[in-house]
């Protein structure tokens, strides 16, 4: 039993990357041909992590390295305990600190582009926080519990009490995809608004280990998406699936807003929906 | 044996006090204090092995000496005023003095309540937070204080003054966490409101006097509050088990206790927690000297607002007081955390999160079930550890670099690596898994649902809280492109206390499981019988619903798992990855720079050389003072109001 | 040998780009952003235009090389990690083309910074600038 799950969290762990770096090679090659252009190969993103991997080694500063790690293991700590249908809410905690160390990895050098991107990346981390928190709150209102097991053993999906939840996650999705309007901190492939944001000094295989933590990063999120539907778990990967396409149709069709904008938006939108659902939850269900 | 205990947690510090104000020689007072720092730590432990028991003492009449003290105390705040011409401190101390010499002479209340101490372990964990994290402050202060006066150029030295007030102070909060007789707890809130006010007027400028003056009459309102529930729990009661704490406790809302009293209670904490509105007093003792910040208003005295609340809590379960004091709490939270946002000042930022967290524990104490309960009690543990290091911190900081502002601590870590190292653990600790403050807040969110309101405020005060921490972090961490950086010199005053209470966080943190199981379960059923946390082992916390849902497992923390990802993600890099010189590269700065790698040196127009500058963010148009005050401080007038009515209107 | 041809077969076929323009006409600036559109679309060959120097392999420069942009340019190439390649667009980048005389031009970029391929025109064309990149990536896979 024990070596079964560590057995099935391994194949996750080795399996998640390369998943994930495909779906961001079918992303950009989606988004070329929306584009009416025909996009890179699909496994570019493999070609770029690998041309990373063989750069030299520079740096601005030791501590940079430090945060770039920490952000790479808290994520792959969500990513395991999301597999491992742990605590929910500590999930989205372990996801704040890898946000967090992605953050002080941009403010640990004196860069004034990363100072930006990093100043932009903690009120991104204002706008999706509430959301998830709220979400955490409302699968244990719903489930009378926080662990993910026990949306397993539902028989209702949650899509059908926590819909107004999902259109709030649909705002982090975006967030955390970082597709217009809200690719502000730091974004894909050429955007020099900022230079790179959070990314600006990071080069050769630690950026390779920021791409790395991005894979995982989808990977969870499209999983934290799918939880909304388990039973089976096919329709929920699905539903996840679809909305990572709607995100890309989405970023095609609007341009980068301010920050101010992205936080009173989530703020608005995403609170009201999360409140909403969790008071007629707690108006229907009481405290049971 | 228990009379020698008793004696050193409460006297022994008020005779070193004394001891110290006569003392001039500073090494002589070092002895002292740190003498008396070790001796209190071992009381506090041994106090805590021997567990909880009642103590009346004998031999002398206490009750007359205190109540003699009362009014010297208050006769002294009613000089202040009249001095100051500060009417309201004036009035408040009126306010106080009348009512109690009504009580003491119309109502004739001679009563002895029997026992006049109960120490269970709700008191014994906050002797231990007091003896010990308030011994290493008194540690710090020593050459703190040194350091100030050298600073500063003064003359005629005072430290024996504030060591004075400082080391009484602990021998007050003793006897306030165990007092069960209500006039002596009352005695010893006013001595904490005394050395208060002492100690954030020690410098004698004409802010720091009108702040300690502001600290005075705020929590003279709740002294007010304080005096007229006894009062009204006399007149109303009678007898000595009327003040008495257990009984008022053991009766509940069920007997006949009315909930006025309880409701006037808890605003007395809310005074002292510098809850909202109240939290300008607090936010105006940042002027003190870094170890009465450090002492007083963070790990020590305001936890006695939170400690009143929260063993009130057993009596007003279940009522309408219960769940605005959540809310209430909760708002404090969410408002504060907001507000610390915009704040350029460490200090300041420290007192605010502060209050908010103290508004979380205040929270708990209201939404009352066992897993809140406990929640708080680890919150009052762990904030205290972490709350009182990063206050060290930014002693030490001021001390490096001689400005408390966010702003000048810009590239601390080039130079002095070693204090940014023990402030990052700190500001990380009070926010982060795995580290306990984490703990507490994760606890009390899984609680929260019950007050649906409180939970949604914990949601968007936890967000915020992420803002403002980081945003400090990484003023500190910004450097330029450099190899060698040597840790700096600390002196053992400053470094033992930082040292100790880093080491503390660690092994709390790690050991909670243990600690909750033998010893903190016993604390949270003095305050709620039912007990929803199982530790096993170092392993997990798990917790489990209460017993009117289905589920069985409520939420599960893998405590040395993720200490062990925390090595992983952080601690190894830092100790394995080493940057040669040779890969080192200047910042990004579109190629303007002139010359060296470690260069802020930059050429504008016409070859200007000009350094570049970067700022902070302080939202200050959305989040500054001046925008949140008003609207705010009028919502937890209106909260304390409903708070009262719910009192009156006997809900 | 087998990992070095995976890491020298991702080189070539991830190729990120920094833009510099020293103080060229913006001729040439403006054939490099075609090569981005969909008309030539050089992302298909897995080629970003990366704003920052640290990201990137291939420098592509156009313009003169004067006094001021002669220091900017070192700075800029000494915070691209090896391996890369540099890239000349245009006459001026080349040898200073019609500025080679002016008094505050110091001459193509080769003058300041070592070059690899020189891609001659003014203004150059996008298929001439596709050519010369794939041939920096010739040189790349070798380095």
């Amino acid at each position: 039993m024990m070596i079964k799950q560590f057995l099935f969290v391994l194949v996750i762990l080795v399996g998640a990357p390369v998943v994930g770096g495909l779906l961001f090679g079918i992303d950009r090659r989606i988004t070329a041909r929306m584009q009416g252009r025909y996009g890179p190969p699909i496994i570019q993103p493999f070609y770029d992590f690998f041309k990373l991997l063989g750069k030299e080694h520079i740096a601005v500063s030791r501590l940079q390295f430090v945060w770039i790690y920490g952000y790479l293991v808290f994520m792959i700590a969500s990513l395991i305990f999301l597999v491992m249908k742990s605590d929910f809410l500590l999930l989205v905690f372990l996801l704040g600190f890898a946000g967090v160390c992605l953050v002080l990895g941009g403010f640990s050098t004196k860069s004034p582009y990363a100072h930006f991107g990093a100043n932009r990346e903690l009120m991104q981390i204002l706008a999706y926080e509430p959301v998830l928190l709220l979400l955490a709150i409302a699968i244990y209102a719903q489930n009378g519990s926080f662990l993910i097991s026990e949306i397993f053993k539902q028989d209702k999906p949650l899509l059908f009490t926590l819909w107004p939840l999902f259109l709030a996650v649909l705002y982090v999705l975006t967030i955390k995809m970082r597709k217009s309007p809200f690719d502000i901190s730091t974004c894909h492939h050429g955007h020099q608004e900022i230079v790179k944001g959070v990314t600006t000094e990071y080069s050769g295989p630690y950026l390779a280990l920021f791409h790395l933590a991005e894979w995982y990063e989808i990977i969870l999120l499209l999983g934290i998406i799918s939880l909304f539907w388990t039973n089976p778990l096919w329709v929920g990967i699905l539903i996840a699936l679809a909305a990572f396409l709607l995100e890309l149709f989405i970023d095609n069709i609007t341009a980068r807003m301010t920050v101010g904008w992205m936080v009173r938006l989530s703020w608005s939108v995403g609170l009201i929906l999360g409140i909403i659902n969790i008071a007629y939850i707690y108006y229907t269900k009481g405290v049971s | 044996m228990a009379d020698q205990m008793m004696a050193i947690a409460i006297l022994l510090p008020v005779a070193a006090g004394f001891l110290v104000l006569a003392v001039r020689n500073y090494y002589v007072r070092n002895v002292i204090v740190i003498a008396t720092a070790v001796v209190l730590i071992a009381n506090s432990i041994l106090l805590s092995l021997r567990g909880p028991f009642t103590y009346t003492p004998g031999g002398f009449d206490w009750g007359l000496l205190i109540t003699v003290l009362d009014y010297a105390i208050l006769i002294f705040y009613l000089y202040v005023g009249i001095s100051l011409r500060n009417w309201l401190v004036l009035i408040f101390a009126l306010t106080q003095i009348l009512p109690l010499a009504y009580f003491e002479f119309v109502m004739k209340a001679h009563i002895e309540v029997a026992p006049a101490f109960v120490v269970d372990h709700l008191s014994l964990v906050m002797t231990m937070v007091i003896s010990i994290i308030g011994s290493l402050i008194c540690i710090f202060a020593l050459r703190y204080m040194y350091d100030h006066e050298h600073h500063a150029h003064i003359e005629k030295s005072r430290q024996s003054r504030f060591l004075f007030w400082l080391v009484l102070f602990l021998g007050a909060m003793n006897g306030l966490v165990f007092a069960n007789n209500l006039v002596w707890l009352y005695f010893f809130w006013e001595v904490t409101t005394l050395c208060s006010f002492q100690l954030i007027s020690h410098d004698r400028t004409k802010e720091a006097i009108h702040n300690a003056a502001r600290a005075v009459w705020m929590n003279s309102t709740g002294g007010t509050a304080f005096i007229l529930a006894i009062i009204y729990l006399y007149a109303t009661q009678g007898g000595s088990s009327a003040l008495s704490m257990q009984s008022i406790i053991g009766g509940g809302i069920q007997s006949s206790i009315a909930v006025l009293p309880i409701a006037l209670l808890c605003y007395t904490g809310f005074t002292k927690a510098a809850q909202m509105p109240f939290q300008s007093w607090l936010l105006g003792a940042m002027v003190a000297p870094t170890p009465v910040s450090a002492l007083l208003h963070s790990s020590t005295m305001v936890k006695a607002g939170v400690y009143l609340v929260l063993r009130l809590a057993p009596v007003y379960a279940g009522t309408y007081l219960s769940t605005v004091i959540a809310i209430a709490g909760a708002f404090t939270f969410f408002a504060t955390s907001a507000l610390a946002v915009s704040q350029s000042t460490g200090k300041r930022v420290l007192a605010y999160s502060t209050i908010a967290n103290l508004g979380l524990i205040i929270a708990c104490a209201g939404i009352n079930t066992p897993l809140s309960i406990a929640a708080a009690i680890l919150l009052i543990i762990f904030h205290a550890i972490s709350k009182g290091l990063l206050f060290l911190c930014a002693g030490t900081i001021e001390h490096q670099i001689w400005s408390r502002d966010i702003e000048d601590m810009e590239g601390l870590a080039a130079k002095a690596p070693l204090t940014t190292l023990i402030t990052a653990v700190g500001i990380l600790s009070m926010f982060l898994p795995p580290f306990g403050m984490l703990l507490g807040k994760w606890i009390a969110l899984e609680a929260a649902y019950i007050v649906p309101l409180a939970a949604v405020f914990f949601v968007l005060a936890s967000t915020l809280t992420i803002v403002f921490w980081t945003k400090w972090l990484g003023r500190l961490l910004q450097v330029l492109p450099k190899i060698e950086r040597p840790f700096e010199k600390l002196s053992l005053s400053y470094s033992v206390p930082l040292w100790t209470l880093l080491t503390g966080i660690f092994v709390v943190g790690i050991g909670i499981g243990p600690i909750y199981q033998n010893f903190l379960r016993a604390a949270t059923n003095d305050v709620v019988s039912g007990n929803q946390i199982i530790a096993v082992g170092l392993n997990n916390l798990i917790l489990t619903t209460p017993s009117f849902m289905q589920r069985d497992i409520l939420g599960l923390f893998p405590v040395w798992p993720l200490y062990l990802i925390l090595i992983v993600a952080l601690l190894m890099p830092l100790l394995l990855i080493r940057v040669k010189p040779k890969e080192l590269r200047p910042v990004y700065m579109c190629g303007e720079q002139t010359g060296a790698i470690d260069t802020d040196e930059w050429l504008a127009e016409a070859d200007r050389k000009t350094k570049f500058q970067l700022g902070g963010y302080y939202y200050q148009g959305t989040l500054g003072e001046k925008r949140i005050n008003p609207w705010a401080n009028a919502i937890a007038i209106l909260l304390l109001v409903i708070m009262l009515g719910c009192g009156v209107i006997v809900l | 040998m087998r990992t070095m041809g995976l890491i020298q077969t991702s080189r070539v076929k991830s190729p990120w780009i920094l833009h510099f323009d020293n103080s060229s006409c913006n001729g040439c600036d403006i054939e490099i952003l075609a090569c981005l559109t969909p008309l030539y679309d050089v992302e298909r060959f897995g080629m970003v235009n990366m704003g920052n120097p640290k990201h990137a392999d291939i420098l592509l420069i156009t313009g003169p090389v004067n006094r001021r942009t002669a220091r900017v340019l070192k700075n800029l190439y000494g915070q691209v990690p090896d391996p890369k390649v540099v890239v000349c667009v245009g006459t001026c980048a080349s040898t200073g083309g019609v500025f080679h005389n002016c008094y505050n031009v110091l001459g193509g970029v080769d003058k300041v910074i070592p070059v690899d391929v020189y891609v001659p025109g003014c203004s150059v064309r996008p298929e001439a600038i596709i050519d010369g990149v794939v041939m920096a990536l010739q040189k790349l896979a070798k380095l």
